[in-house]
């Protein structure tokens, strides 16, 4: 089997006239991190939501497992069970407890056995130390606390890779921390994930392969070494000087 | 002897006669009397100066008015204002009609009319918030329903409690179904008598019990099937319970002592009778059943 | 002018004009109290006092009248005000039912995106349209009396309270199938991107995620909508059909007094007002969650 998880070919997106993502090419490895950087409106959301199928494209290809997306038989439904996302916002569910938030993809989509579910849920939850705030509900979590919680919602559903869309960027500079850790933890676990993120540092530790985008354009890609210490185009290093 | 006796009785018969005429020749002077009397105080008494104002309904029905429109001075009611006005030396052109609904004018405070004309039977109950005239109708309640309906046939005391009927509030002839028919199903009550009508074609009710000249008017007239042809058929009417109609005034208007003195004067001359042959001679025709 | 605070040299005026200061304080306690005293006072000596009081209070507020009325005499044509009220009340709850139901199903032909619905959706939007244009009363004329003139068998035979909740039914629904499809909107479109993304289906994220969330943000209206129900449920009389207020009328015109109807408008406000006391708390803990959430 390969190992390219996703794969996105000279993908072009538009909203109406303006063209948001500009043919861009980028390639996920099981077992890797990769991490999107740029300005706010340079797409990294978009790509995101492309490779997620929540968005349509309007030219390339995506594929999953070696399987196009373009293909009119797929169903988007089925996909999304195979790749997790995690947004800016947390969007957890305020009318369902903890426990419940979690168990509700596995249990509906993947018509998994609820107890089953349940322990698994509890597990993940005490892996982030929120075990005891199983039945409680989302407006009683600090931001930190609920974006853990969503991005172990998304894990409960086994997904094939994560994609994270600046999801640090809402938080108290104070809870940026342990979301971070858990990030870098996943990571350490061979957690495959692509990460649009601000945080440059964070980056640098874990991504294997740093993409830089502006204006839709995938401007530079490279190990975080060549990203960060040797930018070789203009805009990068525009852009690195001004978020140090 | 005889000839005594018949002389006797000649004698009896004339002055009886004499006395009936001097009698009747007294009243009518006394009534005459009266009259000029009102005449002249009338204006006084009056809502608006020099004017009468009658209040009615809207729509108001034949026999009573024709056509909705009381000042063309066609039936029986209209007629009747009329001529109330002419004995009181009223000009025809000076009678001025309001719109007063039914179920107001019964209700107690002072009204923007002289009188109230539409049917208005005397109650007790109605008599302490209003004044009535004295009666220019004696009236029997009758039961209206659909050509070749079962109650048409059938109608014994008993089979009359069988049936589903329905009747505009506030009328005698609703209280004719509660008090002296007493039916085993609940009685459906509307706001006015063309919902009646319009329950009776389209059969959500059995009969409605409405006043004789009323009913006929309606089962010949009112009442029709979905070709627009006229389909109710009078049944019966009930035998009288001393039911009246009269004119209503405002609680202690002074007015009705000279309305009374026309009304007497009307049924004196014959008028009163003559109006009643015109307009509702049909109800002797109309079979009388229990209830 | 530089960019920075005012460096002004006079210390400026911190007090209140004098006509105001009197709203403040224990002075404000007083001017409170006092006002309220003179409106009730004016207007309880505006009642009692008037010249058509005494008939007034005789007429609408004597207390053997309305017994006489609320319990009522069938015999002579005395119906009761309370046996009438059962009727607002059944057909209140079964038709809030059969409203919130159908109200829901519009509101979900009318959200929904897939192209086998479109004739339905362009139906659902006509329905809307009409029955919140037409007013009540002509509804209730309309389905009362033209059911049965169309002479359809079952559908034509029924009894006036039917044709009345049919008519309530049409008119209601259509409202809250907007107050609905407004709840509907106003779930955060970040909830839905976050269902999608776990592989829900349309059917599942409806049920499971967007619904729970938009009923609980209407129960409010809703709510209100249900208290003029409960009014709105008078008009069956129309019909023919004896309910609280036709009582009421009836034992006026018969016996000549108008207590029935002053009753009559107790029991409905004795539903309506605990109704509106337990709408105005959800209100208020709602606004506090909604704000707090936003602090």
């Amino acid at each position: 089997m390969s190992d390219v998880v996703l794969d996105l070919d000279h993908v072009v997106k538009r909203f109406g006239d303006n063209e948001v993502l500009s043919g861009v090419s980028l390639s996920l490895h099981r077992h890797e991190v990769v991490c999107l950087i740029g300005a706010s409106g340079s797409g990294k959301s978009t790509l995101l939501r492309c490779a997620n199928l929540l968005e349509s494209i309007d030219a390339g290809t995506i594929t999953l497992f070696g399987q196009s997306l373009n293909d009119e038989r797929i169903d988007p439904d089925l996909v999304r069970r195979h790749i997790g996302m995690v947004f800016q916002s947390f969007n957890l569910f305020p009318h369902l407890s903890v426990l419940e938030n979690i168990l509700l993809g596995p249990v509906r989509a993947l018509k998994r056995d609820r107890d089953e579910v349940r322990e698994e849920a509890l597990a993940l939850l005490e892996r982030i130390g929120l075990r005891d705030r199983a039945h409680e509900f989302p407006d009683r979590l600090s931001g930190g606390q609920q974006q853990r919680v969503a991005i172990v919602r998304s894990l409960a559903m086994r997904p094939a890779l994560l994609l994270l869309d600046e999801v640090t960027s809402a938080l108290d500079p104070t809870l940026v921390g342990e979301v971070l850790d858990l990030l870098r933890d996943l990571a350490r676990n061979g957690t495959t994930m692509l990460i649009a993120t601000h945080e440059m540092n964070f980056a640098r530790d874990v991504a294997r392969q740093v993409a830089y985008l502006d204006h839709g354009v995938l401007i530079e890609q490279g190990t975080p070494e060549q990203i960060f210490t040797n930018p070789q185009h203009e805009s990068t290093r525009t852009f690195l000087e001004r978020v140090r | 002897m005889r000839t005594f006796r018949l002389v006797l009785a000649a004698l009896l018969g004339a002055t009886s006669l004499v006395a009936i005429t001097l009698t009747t020749g007294v009243a009518s002077a006394s009534t005459q009397a009266k009259l000029a009397t009102c005449k002249s105080a009338i204006n006084a008494q009056e809502y608006t100066r020099g004017k009468l104002t009658v209040g009615t309904d809207n729509p108001v029905y034949t026999p009573w008015f024709v056509n909705n429109k009381p000042s063309n001075g066609k039936g029986f009611e209209s007629a009747l204002t009329y001529d109330i006005a002419a004995e009181l030396g009223i000009a025809k052109s000076n009678v001025v009609w309001v719109y007063e609904p039914f179920d107001n004018s019964y209700t107690p405070g002072p009204k923007k009319f002289d009188f109230d004309i539409n049917e208005i039977s005397y109650t007790a109950q109605r008599a302490k918030a209003v004044t009535f005239s004295e009666s220019y109708y004696n009236v029997t309640q009758s039961i209206v329903a659909l050509k070749g309906s079962a109650i048409a046939t059938k109608h014994t005391a008993a089979e009359l409690k069988t049936y589903l009927y329905g009747d505009q509030i506030g009328t005698t002839g609703l209280a004719y179904i509660y008090n002296h028919i007493h039916p085993t199903q609940q009685t459906r009550v509307y706001s006015t008598l063309d919902e009646a009508v319009l329950a009776l074609q389209t059969k959500q009710i059995n009969a409605i019990v409405v006043d004789t000249p009323d009913g006929q008017y309606m089962a010949t007239s009112e009442v029709e099937n979905a070709k627009k042809q006229p389909d109710g058929v009078q049944v019966g009417q009930f035998p009288s319970t001393g039911e009246h109609y009269g004119l209503l005034f405002t609680k202690g208007n002074p007015l009705v002592g000279c309305v009374n003195v026309a009304i007497t004067a009307l049924r004196t001359n014959g008028t009163l009778a003559a109006l009643t042959t015109k307009w509702l001679d049909i109800y002797t025709s109309v079979p009388v059943i229990k209830p | 002018m530089s960019l920075g605070t005012d460096e002004g040299s006079t210390t400026p005026n911190l007090f209140a004009p004098r006509h105001r200061r009197i709203l403040v304080g224990r002075r404000g306690l007083a001017a409170s109290t006092i006002s309220s005293v003179v409106l009730l006072g004016a207007l309880v000596a505006l009642f009692f006092f008037a010249p058509g009081s005494a008939t007034v209070r005789y007429y609408y507020f004597n207390g053997h009248n309305m017994w006489q009325s609320f319990v009522g005499h069938p015999q002579t044509g005395l119906l009761s005000v309370g046996r009438g009220f059962v009727t607002n009340i059944w057909m209140c709850l079964l038709c809030e039912v059969l409203i919130l139901f159908f109200g829901l199903g519009v509101a979900w032909v009318r959200v929904s995106r897939s192209a086998v619905l479109v004739p339905f959706r362009v139906l659902a939007t006509a329905y809307t349209d009409i029955f919140r244009g037409v007013p009540l009363l002509l509804v209730v004329f309309l389905v009362g009396f033209g059911l049965p003139a169309l002479g359809l068998g079952v559908l034509s035979s029924q009894s006036p309270d039917v044709y009345g909740c049919v008519a309530l039914t049409l008119t209601y629904s259509a409202y809250v199938a907007e107050v609905f499809r407004a709840g509907i909107y106003s779930v955060p479109n970040g909830q839905i991107l976050a269902a999608r993304s776990l592989g829900l289906t349309h059917g599942t994220i409806m049920r499971r995620v967007t619904l729970p969330q938009a009923v609980r943000t209407v129960i409010p209206p809703l709510l209100n909508d249900f208290i003029s129900l409960q009014k709105d449920t008078a008009l069956v009389s129309v019909l023919g059909a004896i309910e609280a207020a036709r009582a009421a009328q009836i034992y006026e015109s018969t016996v000549f007094n108008g207590s029935g109807l002053v009753v009559a408008s107790l029991l409905f406000l004795a539903i309506t007002i605990p109704l509106t006391r337990f709408t105005d708390r959800l209100l208020d803990r709602d606004r506090r969650r909604r704000l707090a959430s936003l602090s």
